[in-house]
């Protein structure tokens, strides 16, 4: 009974010995982010040693596998990692043991080599310059609300509110749709300037504008905050074309103009600043030119008075716009936040 | 698949002996006790396993940044700048200009900059130049109704030459903070150090502006009447205002590097010249005089190109 009792025991801590060290070594593993354990679980969702196949990682689509010599200051960590501007976790100090196992394996090399001092050098690992993009936009959907404000017409102001809805085809180019709303108001400085100089300006209000776009993401970035705290973000550009809706706002002969809404052909460039707070919700600062032939009130009022109806010429419409195509920039400032469809997504490789 | 779970199969298959030890249920009672345990902690450490890394994991206690190039720590710059002023009603500016900074530590300096102001119309100001001025000649017409109308407001000259507010020079003691330190990817083939600077400091503002005319601020009659021609001139004053704003700054090399700034400097003046406020019944009305009630707060704003060197070298932290 005692024998059995103590096979038992043994058998106990047998499982113990075997056990724990493969805990602990476990619980470092768990250190890794969670996506990658995920890709190697499942061999049909990609193989994480080809980088043929692993978009995140493959040098020729996102994640660059560089050579990084000076130990970039700014080297991406993968967001789950802020340490990582180094590859850190280096223990030189273990190295007695391990040079005997490279004397063991390889004695050759044990007698040519002061392998204590091949050791002791300063290593210049290999290293992916950006690993693991904090946030991959690649087949991901965007939606970006926002506010927005004219800052080039002094005349009227032409606050907005609008939604964006990108579709990113790879990391770095997208297609997209947007389009704003628009509040007008006259400013005090088109009153003033017309009571004192006796000239009217002729000024115009937008309705609503819709264009399709392009986006191309050519910086991505981190900031360290106060050395604390990490934060990435991106740069992107952008330009498409569609329609605004404007008409006149009559000043040179209020009493008997009025315009009705016209759409006209708009193009539009802009760039953009995107805050990441986490991997699918952003915060969004973008300055976009919307470009278009506007019609402008015509300056001088008709006179006379039409032979054939006796209408007076003033009262026709066709007198009431000016001549030419005004073309107009509408440079607007637009804040707003971004949410990125689907939320999470598994990386292909583990750096 | 992790190490852990292993570990766990490890503990099943050496429970596997127990069905072996028939005979001896206390001894079984006993190994079942001690899987069950076993299991229980490969478990919790599954559960609880965030939480272990953040305690006992390779980046525990590791700083957020490491071997980071201090661009600014101990270091003097000297920096060449240009700036343009943004949302100008009559006059754009230009201003050519010289930023020098000591940096105490990686993220607070001490700077002044001075610039000096160069001008040019906007597209209102040539359009009021050729319509309202040149286009109906008052002083060959001066009793036309427009002509009378605007005498106080419109000379017969130049309007940039004459009446329109104008920067002179500008030079601001600044403190600058930087909080944020960082890099960028470029296509993803160029990286760059960057840093994002807030400062904050007065700014001492030489302008010129129309002349008081009709009446000084404070309501006493000036012999001078606005109507008159020899108003139409341009006179100096200073002022001081808050300025602040934010830079965003790339560091291609250790020595040079480049940036774009905001920079806001709001205050009060009249740029147009106009006679626009001061009458009764609340002085938001005209009174024939333009003096100080005329002027207006402006959020003045700018953008401005930096061309950043540092020396001596840089030093890298730990």
């Amino acid at each position: 009974m005692a024998m059995n009792q103590a096979r038992v025991g043994l058998l106990v801590a047998a499982a113990a010995l075997v056990g724990l060290p493969a805990l602990l070594h476990a619980s470092h593993a768990d250190a890794q982010p969670k996506q990658p354990d995920k890709a190697e679980a499942d061999p049909k969702k990609g193989d994480a040693a080809d980088p043929k196949k692993g978009d995140p990682a493959d040098p020729k689509k996102g994640d660059q596998k560089v050579a990084d010599p000076g130990g970039e200051p700014g080297g991406e960590p993968g967001g789950e990692a802020p340490g990582g501007e180094q590859p850190g976790g280096t223990d030189p100090g273990g190295a007695g043991g391990g040079l005997e196992e490279l004397c063991a394996i390889d004695p050759d090399a044990c007698k040519a080599v002061d392998l204590e001092k091949a050791a002791a050098r300063e290593m210049n690992p290999e290293i992916y310059a950006v690993q693991q993009i904090y946030a991959l936009r690649r087949l991901r959907f965007e939606l970006n609300p926002y506010v927005g404000l004219g800052i080039n017409d002094q005349f009227v102001s032409h606050p907005a509110i609008g939604l964006a809805t990108n579709f990113y085809i790879t990391n770095v180019i997208g297609v997209g749709l947007n389009g704003n709303f628009y509040f007008n108001s006259p400013s005090s400085f088109n009153f003033q300037t017309s009571r004192a100089a006796r000239i009217g300006q002729s000024i115009t209000e937008y309705q609503w504008n819709a264009n399709a776009n392009f986006l191309y993401v050519p910086v991505y970035g981190k900031f360290a905050g106060f050395s604390d705290f990490i934060f990435h973000y991106d740069i992107y550009i952008l330009g498409g074309v569609g329609a605004i809706s404007t008409r006149p706002i009559a000043v040179v002969d209020p009493d008997n103009r009025t315009f009705d809404w016209k759409p006209k052909v708009a193009f539009n460039a802009g760039v953009g600043l995107r805050i990441f707070f986490n991997r699918w919700f952003a915060v969004t600062a973008e300055m976009r030119d919307y470009i278009f032939p506007d019609e402008l009130e015509n300056q001088t009022i008709a006179t006379g008075v039409d032979a054939a109806t006796g209408q007076p010429n003033a009262q026709k419409p066709e007198t009431w716009l000016a001549d030419e195509v005004n073309w107009t920039n509408n440079v607007q400032a637009q804040l707003g936040i971004s949410i990125f469809l689907p939320p999470s997504w598994e990386y292909r490789l583990p750096k | 698949m992790t190490l852990k779970h292993i570990g766990c199969k490890h503990n099943r298959n050496e429970s596997m002996k127990a069905p072996r030890l028939r005979k001896q249920w206390r001894a079984l009672a006993l190994g079942a006790a001690a899987a069950a345990t076993f299991l229980s902690v490969c478990l919790a450490d599954q559960e609880a396993s965030a939480q272990e890394i953040q305690l006992t994991g390779p980046l525990a206690g590791a700083p957020a940044v490491r071997k980071l190039r201090l661009h600014r720590d101990g270091r003097f710059e000297i920096t060449p700048n240009v700036s343009f002023t943004l949302l100008d009603e009559y006059q754009r500016t230009i201003i050519p200009g010289l930023r020098a900074m000591y940096h105490f530590t990686d993220w607070f300096g001490l700077a002044v900059w001075g610039g000096y102001g160069l001008q040019y119309s906007t597209g209102l100001t040539d359009q009021l130049q050729e319509k309202a001025v040149d286009g109906r000649n008052c002083d060959g017409n001066p009793s036309a109704q427009e002509c009378r109308l605007t005498a106080v407001n419109l000379g017969h000259g130049s309007l940039t030459d004459n009446q329109l507010a104008k920067w002179q020079w500008m030079v601001a003691p600044e403190l600058h903070f930087i909080p944020f330190r960082g890099k960028l990817s470029l296509f993803s083939v160029l990286f760059v150090d960057t840093d994002v600077n807030f400062f904050v400091g007065p700014a001492i503002i030489g302008l010129q502006e129309r002349v008081e005319c009709g009446k000084d601020g404070d309501g006493n009659v000036i012999a001078l009447k606005c109507d008159n021609q020899t108003s139409f001139t341009l006179d100096s004053r200073v002022t001081v205002a808050p300025t602040f704003g934010l830079g965003l700054n790339f560091y291609p090399t250790h020595i040079f590097g480049f940036g774009a700034e905001w920079r806001g400097m709001p205050f009060e003046w009249n740029t147009s010249g106009f006679d626009n406020f001061g009458g009764p019944p609340d002085g938001d009305f005209p009174d024939n005089a333009v003096n100080s009630q005329d002027r207006e707060f402006k959020f003045n704003s700018m953008l401005t190109v930096n061309f950043i060197f540092r020396f001596p070298d840089l030093a890298v932290s730990d």
